[in-house]
């Protein structure tokens, strides 16, 4: 028979590393049951046949969080065979409170103390043994971090899951006692004997969970009552607050006799970096410093994030890369190119009278042109040369003169390189299952839907694994080394303004990078009502996948102005806020934000390994993500894009013009309801409106469909609503997927997407129709709507918020009641 | 008695009350504020104070730290 090992303790306790170390990698990660509290499993290492439970860290056994609830449930009702308690050595006062409340239970029970090297580093001493005579259970000096005493830990539990259970030595005062003995007598009695004393304890409490739980007769809890309110009179004060107290005062005892502490008062070096840290005139600077460091780490040019993600890109799901011999490559292509097409008279002159009309890319193309670089020119030529022509500066015969057109059978003008022959050339995966597929003798079909289909799909979403990994391993550093807990204090005042709590910040932040992750990180969120709310609004700010439209926006109508890309972030974040005020005044967000209370760990240098599977659990969610939902809906789109009518007759074909295929009449049939956004109602219109639809697979998709020349149709106005609505509306399947999971429920789902889809409505109509009074399509009952949307959104925005005051008037009644009874 | 919210950085005092719903109360008593136990505050925001009560530090809003008196 298989022993099961519950592992409780303290939040930052060292849980998770202990955790880790128990299981290596065999875990199972999941969800208890009917809650968002994420469940641990794994099989211990060495033994088999022994699971161990991760239960979330808990300061006590009361009932008043979901963690709480949720780690005494399990203790209660599935009584695992042992315990292991961590506790941390360098806060064993504190942490024994919850050890206190755990040899109650009637479960065998070890203590490891956790952070030993550092309480020995401080030169404080603990009594092991005469701690685990006053406990009258094993206690194991260990350090998770290190490594040390792990497996002593793990062979103890499993020797005591056999063993009897663990007895509590500490008794309450007399009539704290004489309550308690009157409990077991009347309620209690026939459980069995190791669980009576910790449900007397509770029903002293009068803890609602246990009461409702167990259902005592009217007559016997008026007597039991009595006992409870001796009590309360005696010791003048509430009967929780008696145990608390007692519990402390016992743990107390117990300290003076086995620790003894080096030097008292001093403040410890996360102190003082804390006052530095946290100060309130330099802690926004330095938090600001240190985003502005990761996000230049994952993002900037040069930086591993960007040049991983163009590789993933253009390199494993493009034609493929260079294993070596790169630059000889790429020096041969300049030369090549310098040769046969830069030193071309005619073809610099027509770019340069580009440049003079201001014909955008030009500038990009003429400045690769001057350096001789083929790696700076192709980009660029590839984007802009249709606009290029349509403007009537065509440089394209120029370039198919030196360098050939396959499908146009042209031969080129000398021997272009080749990159198979210039050191190790890795050819992509596309490549390589294209040429498979030809082996094969697959058909356009076959060869389409998993080209074109799934790889260039799940291809173009998981390019971006690499930046983001890197991005998450900053952040799970972070976390680990203890600044994170630090942030959502700093932010705390800020966020309260408008109705979300400090700790909402880290899911915004994380969803800069993904959405799906962020989305996640909303579970550090106690309250419901808060997190529901940063689950709604993380997907305001623009996540990596949303760059490219701003990009393509900026660079295609703004001559790539940066302010674009700023205004993106400044929507986000004014999105965030006003929905904070907005639904905070609905009947469902009423009331004030939970208070802020929060442990803030030591600050300590991470392990590699704690901090890179932190990164991993993110990056996989984002994964498994694209290997499902995307898949799936890639294929979906796909299908609809090349199946369509040709010449009226239905049918596929893998060359469907977008305007004919399935997706195109879809897009057709309600492309009206994007039109007071400027979208258009020509040709421009459906591809706006197949771009948005293709934007739900994923964001970059957008981009695949809506090129640059499509804009030449949009009005800036026009072009800049369907970059706000792109951005706020309804995320990606991937992130609807992780709403789903962290709502739990597919009501609040379908809210939070309506939500956003209306918002983003909403401010694209405004945007649009308001902005039309100083060009020349101004709408007049277009711009009305637009007035009375706005009226409607200040009202929100402003109106009084009169639950706050309903709240008010009921905690008032309810006091005159209190009162009333305690009068009678 | 003053609020633990208004005692100021630096300063040290002895937790003589502690008040509000049940429910926080309790919580406060979990973490480790109750009274008679010394605490010290480390920094201040606006309010928003970082103390160290029974070795570790905690973050706790204005609202909840105008609660304890010391």
């Amino acid at each position: 028979m298989s022993i099961r090992i519950a592992l409780a303790g303290n939040p930052n306790s060292g849980k998770t590393t202990l955790f880790n170390a128990f299981t290596g990698s065999n875990q199972y990660v999941g969800n208890w049951p009917g809650v968002t509290v994420e469940k641990k499993e794994g099989k211990l290492k060495r033994h088999s046949d022994v699971i161990v439970t991760d239960l979330p860290g808990i300061y006590s056994l009361s009932p008043y969080t979901i963690e709480e609830i949720v780690a005494r449930d399990y203790l209660i009702d599935e009584k695992p065979d042992a315990i292991i308690n961590i506790v941390d050595g360098t806060n064993l006062e504190r942490n024994l409170y919850l050890t206190t409340q755990i040899v109650e239970l009637g479960i065998p029970v070890v203590v490891a103390i956790n952070m030993m090297d550092v309480v020995k580093k401080r030169g404080d001493k603990i009594d092991v043994a005469e701690l685990s005579r006053q406990l009258a259970c094993p206690v194991v000096e260990i350090s998770a971090l290190k490594g040390t005493g792990v497996d002593t830990v793990a062979d103890m539990a499993v020797e005591a899951a056999n063993g009897k259970p663990t007895v509590p030595q500490h008794s309450f005062s007399g009539t704290v006692e004489h309550a308690l003995a009157h409990i077991e007598e009347a309620v209690v009695h026939d459980m069995p004997a190791e669980q009576q004393r910790w449900y007397a304890i509770k029903i002293f409490e009068e803890d609602e969970k246990v009461l409702e739980r167990l259902n005592i007769a009217p007559d016997v809890m008026a007597h039991i009552k009595e006992d409870i309110a001796s009590a309360e009179a005696e010791m003048d004060d509430d009967a929780e607050s008696i145990i608390t107290n007692e519990r402390y005062i016992y743990i107390s005892s117990m300290i003076q006799s086995c620790y003894k502490k080096a030097n008292k008062g001093q403040l410890s070096t996360s102190d003082k970096i804390d006052k530095v840290v946290t100060n309130r005139f330099l802690g926004l600077p330095i938090f600001a410093l240190i985003m502005f460091l990761v996000y230049s780490i994952s993002m900037s040019g040069a930086a591993l994030g960007t040049g991983l993600t163009d590789w993933a890109n253009d390199g494993l799901f493009g034609d493929g890369w260079h294993l070596a011999g790169k630059s000889e490559y790429e020096e041969a292509m300049d030369t090549y190119a310098k040769e046969y097409l830069f030193s071309n008279v005619e073809f610099k002159e027509t770019i340069e009278e580009a440049v003079a009309a201001e014909v955008p890319g030009a500038e990009d193309i003429l400045g690769a042109v001057e350096d001789g670089s083929w790696g700076d020119f192709e980009e660029p030529y590839e984007f802009f040369a249709d606009s290029l022509a349509e403007q009537g500066y065509d440089i394209s015969e120029y370039v198919t003169y030196a360098m050939g057109d396959e499908e146009e059978g042209i031969e080129p003008a000398g021997e272009v390189p080749e990159p198979e022959n210039y050191g190790t050339w890795v050819p992509g995966i596309p490549v390589l299952i294209g040429n498979l597929l030809e082996k094969m003798g697959a058909n356009e079909f076959v060869t389409g839907l998993i080209l074109d289909g799934i790889v260039a799909g799940v291809g173009a979403v998981l390019g971006f694994v690499p930046q983001m990994l890197v991005l998450f391993l900053c952040l799970a550093f972070l976390e680990s080394c203890g600044y994170m807990a630090r942030v959502a204090f700093i932010m705390d005042r800020i966020f309260r303004k408008f109705g979300l709590s400090g700790k909402s910040f880290i899911p915004v932040l994380v969803g800069t990078g993904c959405g799906v992750p962020g989305i996640m990180a909303s579970r550090t969120i106690e309250n419901e009502r808060d997190r529901r709310m940063t689950i709604m609004t993380t997907t305001f700010i623009p996540c990596g996948a949303k760059l490219p439209i701003i990009t393509m926006i900026a660079v295609a109508l703004f001559h790539g102005s940066s302010l674009v890309a700023t205004s993106a972030y400044f929507v986000g974040i004014a999105a965030i806020v006003c929905s904070g005020i907005i639904l905070k005044k609905t009947k469902m967000f009423a009331g004030d934000p939970a208070p802020f209370v929060m442990e803030l760990p030591s600050y300590h240098l991470p392990t590699v390994g704690t901090v890179l599977r932190s990164m991993w659990e993110r990056g996989w969610s984002f994964i498994k993500k694209a290997g499902t939902i995307i898949l799936i809906s890639s294929i979906v789109v796909w299908l609809g894009s090349v199946f369509g009518y040709i010449d009226g007759q239905f049918g596929f074909s893998p060359d469907m013009e977008l305007e004919n295929s399935v997706l195109g009449m879809l897009a057709n049939g309600i492309k009206f309801i994007f039109a007071p956004l400027g979208f258009g109602t020509g040709v421009e219109g459906i591809k706006a409106t197949i771009a948005t639809i293709m934007g739900l697979v994923a964001k970059e998709e957008v981009v695949g469909v809506f090129g640059v020349l499509d804009f030449a149709g949009l009005t800036k106005l026009a072009a800049y609503s369907f970059l706000l609505f792109n951005l706020l509306c309804a995320p990606c399947f991937a992130a609807i997927g992780a709403i789903k999971r962290e709502m739990n429920s597919a009501k609040w789902t379908w809210f939070a997407i309506a939500y956003q889809c209306v918002l983003a409505y909403a401010v694209a109509l405004c945007v649009y129709q308001i902005g039309s009074i100083f060009t020349e399509e101004m709408n007049v009952i277009g711009l009305i709507f637009a007035i009375l949307v706005l009226v409607g959104f200040f009202y929100l925005l402003f109106r009084k918020n009169k639950y706050d005051e309903n709240h008010l008037t009921v905690a008032v009644k309810k006091t005159k009641k209190q009162m009333a009874n305690v009068s009678e | 008695m003053i609020p633990l919210s208004v005692l100021g950085d630096g300063n040290e005092g002895i937790i003589k009350k502690i008040g509000g719903k049940p429910e926080v109360k309790k919580h406060l008593e979990d973490l480790g504020f109750i009274v008679g136990e010394a605490v010290a505050v480390i920094t201040e925001q606006n309010g928003n104070i970082i103390v160290k009560v029974k070795e570790a530090r905690i973050a706790i809003s204005r609202e909840m730290a105008s609660k304890i008196y010391v």
